[in-house]
């Protein structure tokens, strides 16, 4: 590859953030990742995950809610990605472009923000026959190495998604404290992992994001056939053209991609549900931003 | 049943075949590139898709069968598929008198040429055939015809009703019905014009020979006589004089011999004299059996003396195909939009 995915990721970065945007990143970067530091910068809502040794008795008895101090964070900073690397990545996102290029795009964006901040940035990732794990480290050649191995772990042939050995895993390898970026796709994490995911918000400061996936019937593209990665079945045009089966599949995706929602809902994790590689960077940073908002003045 | 044309419907097939092995090999090239999606499992859960995947799969089969009924019909219907019809033409103008000596030692015979006949009529076509009986006098049963139906009863009831054995009769050791002894009366009636004769022979030739008509008409004209040649009583006629009579009418004559009953070897040396003069054949055999073969000989003989080269004549039949074809192409047009 003639460029380094990391140069791509920041082309696309400054291509599809607004000046505003590109001003939260770059101006206010830091404030963007807020964690625990020397420099006591503001009180927060209490929440699980957060230490509590952290917590302001003295605000909390005057407020009546469990507030914690932050701080502005001068030390190194330890981001951590767990992606998902399945075959199931490899398949086509929502916007007709490859999974794999938006959960890219996802660490990139991730590394990119590291990068500026000289954060270290450590990964998880693959299946229980080939797991991916690299460790915390800010250089450039790292983070590039990074987004390199996440896009070539992820091909047709990889495992199929097994999200709660990933958790499990990411769990168990990061024992230190890390802003944590889960990047998968619509079906996952499943309300199966939710202890999982509890059990990691204990120590990390989790946030997902999902890409949502390809119409499995591929009405406005009839034209082409349409194959699940994992399931190579044909896939009948009459089925494809049928209303009710539209509306079925429609209706349990739905069902599907909310139950998600309101999984990661509960257990206060910031989360976003992105089209595909076109809208990753804005909605990251979207999403980035009202957690700011809400870690901020809420 | 043949095909005219079997190499057209040979080549189509092949063409069919060889379209669908190309198509079958190059079926993952010829597919656009199939899109790839995740997480879609669950579709085989739902139950409105697994209904649609089943009947698109009835749909294709369904399909398919059409398509190969189509083919197999376009191609079985281009290859014409005829039955197929020997005729020799020239037979249409014989005319065949059968002259059958009905006198007791004969009967066995006179049956087997009667329902050998009756059997053939179907294949006649444009043949005019006469039955005349002799013994002491001759009776014309029915004239030279082409009314096949009429041909076929009569040989047929001929047939029935001379099979009777009337010396076993008359010495007690055969027992008919009344019905039957009618029957056979009625048949040989006028046979018997003249008392204590039987067999003329020659006379009853002479008869037979009188027979033809149309003279001034450039036909075939032959006469099928069966008879033992053993003359009981004063003919008119000698023998001689009697085929000698039949050749200056140019009518051919096929004589069968079932050998001698009461009569020495000279009747049969008499028979085979005179009918040496005329064109035709002798045919000897003591077995009833034989007469079919022997009529089939003389048939033969007949079609190489008339020169007649048998012409296959084949008629299409293209209806049932034609309607196989029809109705997969309706098929496939209504599943074809079905799908569509």
């Amino acid at each position: 590859m003639a460029t380094s995915l990391l140069t791509r990721v920041k082309a696309r970065v400054d291509l599809h953030t607004s000046s505003r945007a590109r001003g939260l990143i770059q101006g206010r970067g830091r404030s963007l990742f807020k964690g625990s530091g020397e420099d006591f910068d503001d009180l927060k809502y209490y929440q699980p995950g957060d230490k509590i040794s952290d917590i302001d008795w003295k605000a909390t008895a005057r407020s009546g809610e469990p507030l914690i101090r932050q701080f502005n964070e001068e030390r190194v900073r330890h981001l951590s990605i767990v992606a998902d690397t399945s075959s199931a990545m490899a398949a086509t996102a929502a916007d007709g472009t490859s999974k794999r290029d938006a959960a890219v795009m996802a660490a990139g964006l991730v590394c990119f923000l590291a990068q500026k901040n000289g954060d270290l940035v450590g990964m998880v990732g693959g299946g229980e026959d080939r797991p991916i794990q690299l460790p915390s480290r800010s250089s450039d050649g790292h983070l590039e190495l990074l987004l390199r191995s996440m896009q070539q772990a992820t091909t047709t042939s990889a495992a199929s998604t097994d999200s709660a050995w990933l958790l499990e895993r990411a769990f168990r390898v990061t024992s230190r404290a890390t802003l944590m970026t889960i990047i998968t796709d619509e079906a996952h994490p499943t309300v199966e992992d939710f202890s999982l995911l509890r059990r990691l918000t204990t120590r990390h400061d989790v946030m997902v994001v999902r890409i949502a996936d390809a119409d499995p019937l591929l009405r406005e593209d009839p034209g082409h056939d349409v194959v699940d990665v994992d399931a190579p079945r044909e896939v009948a045009s009459l089925a494809r053209a049928s209303k009710r089966v539209a509306r079925d599949v429609e209706a349990y995706r739905r069902a599907r991609r909310d139950g998600i929602s309101q999984m990661l809902d509960r257990l206060h994790l910031t989360h976003v549900l992105t089209q595909g590689e076109s809208t990753v960077v804005e909605d990251m940073v979207q999403m980035l931003r009202e957690r700011e908002y809400r870690h901020g003045s809420g | 049943m043949v095909m005219t044309f079997w190499w057209v419907t040979a080549l189509l097939l092949l063409a069919a075949i060889a379209v669908w092995a190309i198509t079958f090999w190059n079926r993952r090239a010829m597919r656009k590139s199939p899109v790839l999606v995740a997480n879609s499992q669950y579709m085989d859960r739902l139950p409105s898709f697994v209904r649609a995947q089943r009947a698109a799969k009835a749909l294709r089969i369904g399909q398919v069968i059409i398509a190969v009924l189509g083919v197999l019909g376009a191609s079985v219907l281009s290859g014409r598929i005829a039955s197929e019809r020997i005729e020799t033409p020239e037979f249409s103008s014989r005319d065949i008198v059968l002259c059958l000596d009905v006198s007791g030692s004969m009967y066995e015979y006179d049956t087997e040429i009667l329902s050998t006949f009756a059997d053939m009529v179907d294949t006649f076509e444009g043949e005019r055939v006469a039955l005349s009986i002799f013994n002491s006098t001759s009776r014309t049963s029915f004239p030279l015809t082409n009314d096949y139906e009429l041909i076929e009863r009569e040989l047929r009831e001929g047939a029935e009703a001379i099979d009777f054995d009337e010396f076993g009769y008359r010495l007690g050791t055969r027992d008919y019905s009344d019905e039957k002894v009618q029957q056979y009366v009625s048949f040989v009636d006028g046979t018997r014009g003249i008392p204590d004769e039987a067999s003329i022979v020659p006379d009853g030739l002479a008869s037979c020979g009188m027979l033809f008509d149309q003279a001034e008409e450039d036909r075939s004209r032959s006469i099928i006589f069966a008879t033992d040649n053993e003359v009981n009583g004063e003919p008119i006629f000698s023998l001689q004089e009697a085929t000698e009579g039949i050749a200056a009418r140019d009518i051919d004559l096929y004589t069968f011999y079932p050998g001698a009953y009461e009569c020495s070897a000279s009747c049969f040396d008499e028979l085979e004299e005179a009918t040496g003069t005329v064109d035709g054949g002798l045919y000897q055999s003591s077995d009833p059996e034989a007469i079919p073969s022997i009529i089939n000989e003389i048939q033969k003989t007949q079609a190489e003396v008339l020169g007649a080269t048998p012409t296959v004549i084949r008629t299409d039949h293209p209806g049932p195909m034609f309607v196989v074809v029809f109705l997969s192409l309706v098929g496939i047009l209504v599943l074809g939009w079905r799908a569509r």
